[in-house]
């Protein structure tokens, strides 16, 4: 056995050394991403009536148009309804509490 | 009489494709962003190693050289704004060998910091550790360490 054999025969028999019992952890300054708000079924019976809607993470006007109206491109009468609280219609915040014109 | 008509029907599309230009049919904004693209824009600008982290995430005893019973910290100072954006810290072991990897999944505003730390009950085997961090599948930084026998 040559020299060489040696020493990959020593470097084959080193053990690995143990990991399993490494325990880990993290945390952030960040804050955690909006969750998806899975697409609800829209809103029916609201014919005529007006209606609160209280934003949620992930919410925008058209989403909840497409919800109450069925229909993405009228959220513009949410927004219309809303002015005295929306300032500006591509940023609502959770938590704001939304008229909704009747259909 | 025809190079009037010419000129006419120019103005017609050329008012058209301007009027298009600046029609706005939808908001998509979504609560708490100004775009909806979700494009990534954050930088991991720093990353420092130590045995102890301070409420702000930030290193508060940086060193490249641990004992045994050390808790290993990893603070990744990150800049930039994102929907989502995740971070990974790989620990390795001097041929390789995997120690622990772990991910954390972050919506950055400005500047932010995310700490990993990792521990061994058992004590830790002297010899040369490497940490890489990646940033959304990308390795963005590699710092490497040492344990002391004690």
């Amino acid at each position: 056995m040559g020299i060489f054999d040696k020493l990959r025969k020593h470097d084959e028999e080193k053990p690995k050394a143990d990991f399993s019992d490494v325990q880990s952890g993290s945390s952030t300054t960040a804050a955690e991403p909006a969750r998806p708000v899975p697409d609800l079924p829209p809103v029916t019976g609201t014919t005529g009536q007006s209606d609160t809607y209280v934003v949620v993470a992930g919410d925008s006007l058209s989403k909840i148009a497409k919800r109450y109206y069925g229909d993405a491109n009228k959220w513009n009468r949410i927004y219309e309804a809303n002015r005295d609280q929306i300032k500006n219609p591509d940023l609502i915040h959770p938590g704001q509490r939304l008229t909704i014109p009747g259909a | 009489m025809h190079r009037q008509k010419l000129s006419l029907s120019l103005c017609v599309v050329l008012l058209v494709v301007a009027a298009g230009c600046g029609r706005k049919t939808d908001t998509g904004g979504t609560t708490g962003t100004t775009g909806t693209t979700g494009t990534t824009t954050v930088k991991v600008t720093d990353v420092k190693l130590g045995r102890a982290i301070g409420g702000d995430k930030a290193i508060s005893d940086s060193t490249d050289k641990f004992g045994p019973n050390d808790t290993i910290y990893a603070s990744v100072t990150t800049d930039g704004s994102a929907p989502s954006t995740t971070l990974r810290a790989k620990w390795t072991f001097e041929d390789g060998q995997t120690v622990d990897e772990s991910s954390r999944t972050i919506a950055p505003n400005n500047r932010e910091r995310t700490e990993f730390h990792i521990s061994k009950p058992n004590g830790w085997p002297a010899g040369k550790y490497k940490l890489e961090v990646f940033l959304n599948d990308q390795s963005v930084e590699t710092k490497t360490f040492e344990v002391q026998a004690r």
